[in-house]
C-alpha cells in the first residue's frame, strides 16, 4: 500500500485548487465520432517500404543510369555508325586498340565494330529504340488489357465470347502475326509497336479477368452490392486497389519481356530496320566466337540483360511494396 | 465427363478451322503479293508480257488465284473432245491484237470471255509489244488469260476435304493392268520366304499399303497420308507433314533385291514405292530394276526427321526439367527466406529478366569453354552434342517450374490441413513430400501434356544456335520465303497440339484431383 502511494502525486502538495486543476468539458456528438489514429497514405507507405530495403536504392540508382545513358547521352553526343565505313583498320577492334586509334574517350571503352562505329555509342543508340518500344508497348497493353479485363471479368456474356475469341487468338503463331504485320507495312518502330500490342493485350486482359473473378464474389463485394453500390463503383473502389500490386507485378514482367522479345524477333530476322539492341546482336552473331570481336556480341546482350534486370527487380520490389500487407 | 469432353472437342474443332481461316487471311489477302518476287531472279529477267504472264503463274502455283490461259482452255477442250485436234491447232494462237485474230480464232476468244467472264473471272489480255513493226520485243507475245481471286470459303473447304486421303485402287492415270489389292504373308521385298505379312496394291498411289519391318514401331501404313501443305518455295513439292517426317541424314545402303530379281547395294526402302505414270519406261535404271510404275521411292537415311530430333532435345529436356525442379522446388519452400531459397530465386530472377537468346549464348559460350561440341553434326553423331541442346532448353523451364512449385507450397504451408498434420505429430518430410506437394503440384501437373507435345514443335533459337535439323524453324522459313501452304500446315499443327494438350491437361488434372469436375455446372 505504501509502496504504491509513493508513485502517485498527491495533489495537495501542488497547491492548486480544484478549478484550476479540472475545467469540465462539454460532450460533443461530432467530436465523438473521430476516429484518432496515424493518418495513412498508400503510396506515402509503399514507397516507406520500397526504400526500407537498402538494395532498391542500388537498383533505382542503376535504373536512374540507365534512362541517363540512354536517352540523355545520345542526345549530347553525336554518333554517326559509318564515319569510318572507309577505313579498314578501325574495324573489329579491341578497346584497348581502338582507344590507342581513337584517343581516350568513354566512346571506345568498348571497341569499335564490324563498320569501325563506336559500340558504346551504338550499344546506348540501340537501348534508346529497344527501351522506348518496351514502354510504350506495356503502356498501351497493360492499359487495354485492364480495361477489357475488368469488364471480361464482370459480365458473364462477354466471359462466354472472350474466351472463345481468346482461344482462337492464343493459337494463332506470334511471329505469324508479326510478320505479315512487318510485311504489310514497314519493319519501322511503329509497325514493331502496333504488331506487339494488337493481340498482345489479351493475355494481360485474360489474366486480369481470373484475378477480377477471384475477387468478384468475395464477401465484402457482396455486402457492397446488397448495399447498393453501382458496379463501376465496386470495380474501381473495392477491386482495383486490391490489385494494384498483382498489375505493379504483371508491368514489372511485361517491360523486360518485350525488350526480350524485341531481341528475339530481331534475331529470327523479323525484327524492324531501326538499330534496336537486338538488331546489334543480331548482327554481331558471327562475332561471338571469333578471337578478339567477342564484345561486339557481348555489349549489347550484357546491356540489354542488365536493362531487363534491373527493370524486373524494381518492378517485383515495387509490387511487393504495393501490397498493404506489407505495409504494417 | 464424355459429354463434356465432346463439347470441348468441338469447341476446340471450331476454334482451331478458326484459326486457319485467320492465317489464310493474314497471308492471302493481307500480305503483299508483289514480296514473292523479291528475291525472284526469272522475274527481275523477264521482261515486257512475259513477266505479267510469269507474275500471274507463280501467284497460282502460291495459291493467290486460279489462272487460267487461253491455250490451256482451248486445250482442255480439245481433252474433253468438244474440239477437234484440227481445230485446236486452228484457234490456239492468238493474234498480236484483237483485230488481226482469224475469225475462227475470234471466235474462240469471244467465248474464253463469255465462259470465264460469267463465273466471276476477269480476263485479261496483252497486245504484242513490238521493237519494230515486224519483230515482237523481247518478251513481248501476246498473252490471254483469265483469273480469280480464289475465296477464302473454297480455300478453307478446299483444305479440310483434302487434309486426309486414303488411297485407293483408282489413284493410277495409266494402264496398270487388274486393279486391286492383294494379302500376303510372305512380303516380296524380303525375297518371299520370310514371315512378313503385307497388303499390296495395284492401282493405288502407294504399292505396300501395309507392311512390316524391324525399325519402330514395326507395323507401317501408308493408305491413310495427312496433307497438311504443300511446299512451293522451301521444299518444293512436298507436303510439311512429309517434311516434318523424313528421316534426314546420310544413306544407309543395305542389300537389296529389287522385284525384277537385280540385287545391288542401295538406300532405296522399296516399301515407300510411290506410282508414276510412265516411269517404268522413262530410263534404263528404273526399267532394270522394277516390273511395274511403282519407281518412286524412299531412301533409308541414318539420322532422325526433323520432329524426332526436335521430340528427343525436347523431351529429355523436360524430363530433366521436372526431375531437378520438383525437388529444388520443394527445398526452396522449405527453407523460404534461407539461403538456399535466395539462391534459387536469383536463378530464377536470371531466366525470367535476361533475354532468353543471351543466355541460350551464354551456355553456348561456357559449353565451348568446357570442351563440348557447340553444333550439331548429323553424319556424326555422338550423345555429347545433345547435351548443350538440352540444357539450354531445360534451364529455363527448371527456373519456371520451380518459380511455380516454390509459390503453391508457399501458399499451401499456411493451409489448415497443414497445421493439423503437424499438431498430429507428422514429420516436416512427411508433410512436405506427401501433403503439400501433392496439393501444390496439381497446377503443374496440368502443364505436363503441353510439355510433352510441346517438345514435337521444337525451339526456334535453341535448334537456330546450336544448328539443330528439326522442326523448329519451320514456320520461320516458310515466313521468310513465303510459303504459303507451309504457313497453314504448321499454323494448324500447333493449333492442333495447343488445344490437345489443354484438354489433356484438365483431363489429367481431374483424374489426379478428385475435387475438379468439369462437369458441373457451377464455376
Amino acid at each position: 500500500m505504501s509502496e504504491m502511494n509513493k508513485s502517485l502525486v498527491d495533489l495537495s502538495d501542488l497547491g492548486l485548487s480544484e478549478e484550476e486543476l479540472f475545467s469540465h468539458v462539454d460532450h460533443s456528438k461530432q467530436e465523438s465520432e473521430k476516429i484518432t489514429a496515424p493518418r495513412y497514405s498508400y503510396w506515402r507507405s509503399v514507397f516507406r517500404v520500397f526504400f526500407r530495403k537498402r538494395i532498391n536504392i542500388v537498383i533505382l540508382a542503376l535504373f536512374a543510369l540507365i534512362l541517363a545513358f540512354t536517352y540523355i547521352y545520345p542526345v549530347v553526343t553525336d554518333y554517326n555508325p559509318y564515319a569510318n565505313l572507309m577505313n579498314a583498320s578501325a574495324k573489329h577492334l579491341l578497346p584497348s586498340k581502338a582507344m590507342a586509334m581513337f584517343g581516350r574517350n568513354i566512346h571506345w571503352i568498348l571497341g569499335a565494330g564490324a563498320s569501325g562505329q563506336s559500340t558504346f555509342d551504338a550499344v546506348w543508340y540501340g537501348s534508346r529504340i529497344s527501351i522506348t518500344m518496351a514502354f510504350i508497348c506495356a503502356a498501351i497493353n497493360m492499359t487495354v488489357g485492364i480495361v477489357v479485363g475488368a469488364i471480361w471479368g464482370f459480365s458473364k456474356k462477354v466471359d462466354a465470347v472472350m474466351t472463345q475469341v481468346y482461344n482462337i487468338i492464343g493459337n494463332v503463331p506470334y511471329i505469324l502475326f508479326i510478320s505479315v504485320l512487318v510485311l504489310i507495312f514497314s519493319a519501322g518502330f511503329w509497325t514493331m509497336v502496333f504488331a506487339l500490342t494488337v493481340t498482345g493485350w489479351i493475355a494481360i486482359a485474360y489474366f486480369i479477368r481470373t484475378q477480377v473473378v477471384i475477387i468478384r464474389d468475395r464477401e465484402y463485394n457482396l455486402a457492397s452490392r446488397c448495399l447498393g453500390t453501382p458496379i463501376f463503383r465496386i470495380a474501381m473502389k473495392n477491386i482495383l486497389p486490391f490489385m494494384t500490386s498483382v498489375i505493379v507485378t504483371l508491368a514489372a514482367t511485361e517491360i523486360p519481356s518485350y525488350i526480350s522479345y524485341e531481341v528475339f524477333l530481331s534475331y529470327i530476322g523479323m525484327g524492324m530496320s531501326d538499330m534496336s539492341l537486338g538488331r546489334l546482336i543480331y548482327q554481331a552473331e558471327n562475332a561471338m566466337l571469333t578471337p578478339g570481336w567477342q564484345f561486339e556480341f557481348w555489349s549489347p546482350v550484357v546491356v540489354a540483360s542488365i536493362i531487363t534486370t534491373v527493370l524486373y527487380v524494381v518492378g517485383q520490389n515495387l509490387g511487393d511494396a504495393s501490397d498493404p500487407r506489407t505495409h504494417m | 465427363m464424355t459429354k463434356y469432353l465432346i463439347k470441348r472437342i468441338l469447341y476446340s474443332i471450331f476454334s482451331i478451322v478458326v484459326v486457319v481461316a485467320i492465317v489464310m487471311v493474314l497471308i492471302y489477302s493481307l500480305m503483299d503479293r508483289q514480296l514473292i518476287f523479291a528475291q525472284d531472279p526469272t522475274y527481275t529477267n523477264l521482261g515486257n508480257n512475259a513477266k505479267v504472264a510469269y507474275q500471274y503463274r507463280r501467284w497460282e502455283e502460291f495459291g493467290y488465284i486460279d489462272y487460267v490461259p487461253y491455250s490451256e482452255w482451248i486445250a482442255d477442250l480439245a481433252r474433253s473432245g468438244q474440239i477437234t485436234e484440227e481445230e485446236r491447232s486452228a484457234v490456239t494462237s492468238i493474234g498480236r491484237k484483237p483485230e488481226k485474230d482469224s475469225p475462227e480464232t475470234a471466235e474462240y476468244v469471244a467465248k474464253f470471255y463469255e465462259y470465264f467472264e460469267s463465273r466471276g473471272y476477269a480476263v485479261r489480255r496483252l497486245d504484242a509489244v513490238m521493237a519494230t513493226t515486224r519483230k515482237v520485243a523481247n518478251g513481248g507475245n501476246q498473252q490471254l488469260f483469265a483469273y480469280k481471286d480464289k475465296p477464302l470459303s473454297g480455300r478453307l473447304i478446299k483444305y479440310f476435304t483434302g487434309f486426309i486421303s486414303v488411297d485407293n485402287i483408282h489413284f493410277a492415270s495409266g494402264d496398270v493392268g487388274e486393279r486391286g489389292l492383294t494379302f500376303t504373308l510372305h512380303d516380296p521385298v524380303y525375297g518371299g520366304e520370310k514371315f512378313a505379312p503385307a497388303i499390296i496394291g495395284n492401282g493405288t498411289q502407294h504399292k505396300y499399303l501395309l507392311y512390316t519391318d524391324s525399325r519402330f514401331p514395326f507395323l507401317h501404313q501408308n493408305l491413310v497420308s495427312v496433307n497438311l501443305g504443300k511446299s512451293y518455295t522451301v521444299n518444293q513439292g512436298v507436303d510439311v507433314a512429309e517434311t516434318m517426317s523424313t528421316p534426314q541424314g546420310s544413306y544407309v545402303t543395305s542389300l537389296v533385291t529389287y522385284p525384277t530379281g537385280h540385287t545391288e547395294l542401295s538406300a532405296d526402302d522399296l516399301h515407300s514405292a510411290r506410282y508414276i505414270e510412265g516411269s517404268r519406261e522413262a530410263s534404263a535404271v528404273t526399267r532394270d530394276r522394277f516390273v511395274d510404275d511403282y519407281t518412286n521411292v524412299i531412301t533409308v537415311k541414318s539420322g532422325l526427321s526433323k520432329i524426332g530430333y526436335s521430340f528427343v532435345i525436347g523431351i529429355i529436356a523436360s524430363l530433366m526439367a521436372y526431375v531437378l525442379a520438383v525437388p529444388l522446388g520443394i527445398i526452396m519452400s522449405r527453407h523460404k527466406d534461407k539461403l538456399i531459397d535466395k539462391i534459387g530465386t536469383i536463378y530464377i530472377v536470371f531466366i525470367l529478366a535476361v533475354p532468353s537468346l543471351a543466355y541460350i549464348f551464354l551456355f553456348k559460350a561456357i559449353g565451348y569453354k568446357l570442351g563440348l561440341p557447340t553444333t550439331f553434326d548429323m553424319e556424326h553423331a555422338t550423345r555429347v552434342m545433345y547435351i548443350l541442346p538440352i540444357v539450354s532448353l531445360a534451364l529455363p523451364s527448371i527456373a519456371n517450374l520451380m518459380k511455380w512449385l516454390r509459390r503453391f507450397m508457399i501458399d499451401q504451408m499456411n493451409a489448415d490441413y497443414v497445421k493439423f498434420a503437424r499438431s498430429g505429430g507428422l514429420s516436416e518430410n512427411e508433410i512436405f513430400s506427401r501433403h503439400i506437394l501433392k496439393n501444390a503440384a496439381i497446377p503443374l501437373i496440368h502443364g505436363i501434356p503441353a510439355s510433352i507435345l510441346g517438345a514435337l514443335v521444337g525451339a526456334i533459337i535453341t535448334e537456330r544456335v546450336y544448328v539443330v535439323p528439326g522442326a523448329g524453324n519451320l514456320l520461320t522459313k516458310a515466313i521468310n520465303f513465303y510459303d504459303n501452304g507451309v504457313i497453314v500446315g504448321v499454323t494448324l499443327f500447333y493449333a492442333v497440339l495447343s488445344v490437345t494438350s489443354i484438354i489433356l491437361g484438365d483431363v489429367l488434372m481431374s483424374m489426379v484431383d478428385p475435387r475438379i469436375s468439369f462437369s458441373s455446372k457451377a464455376r
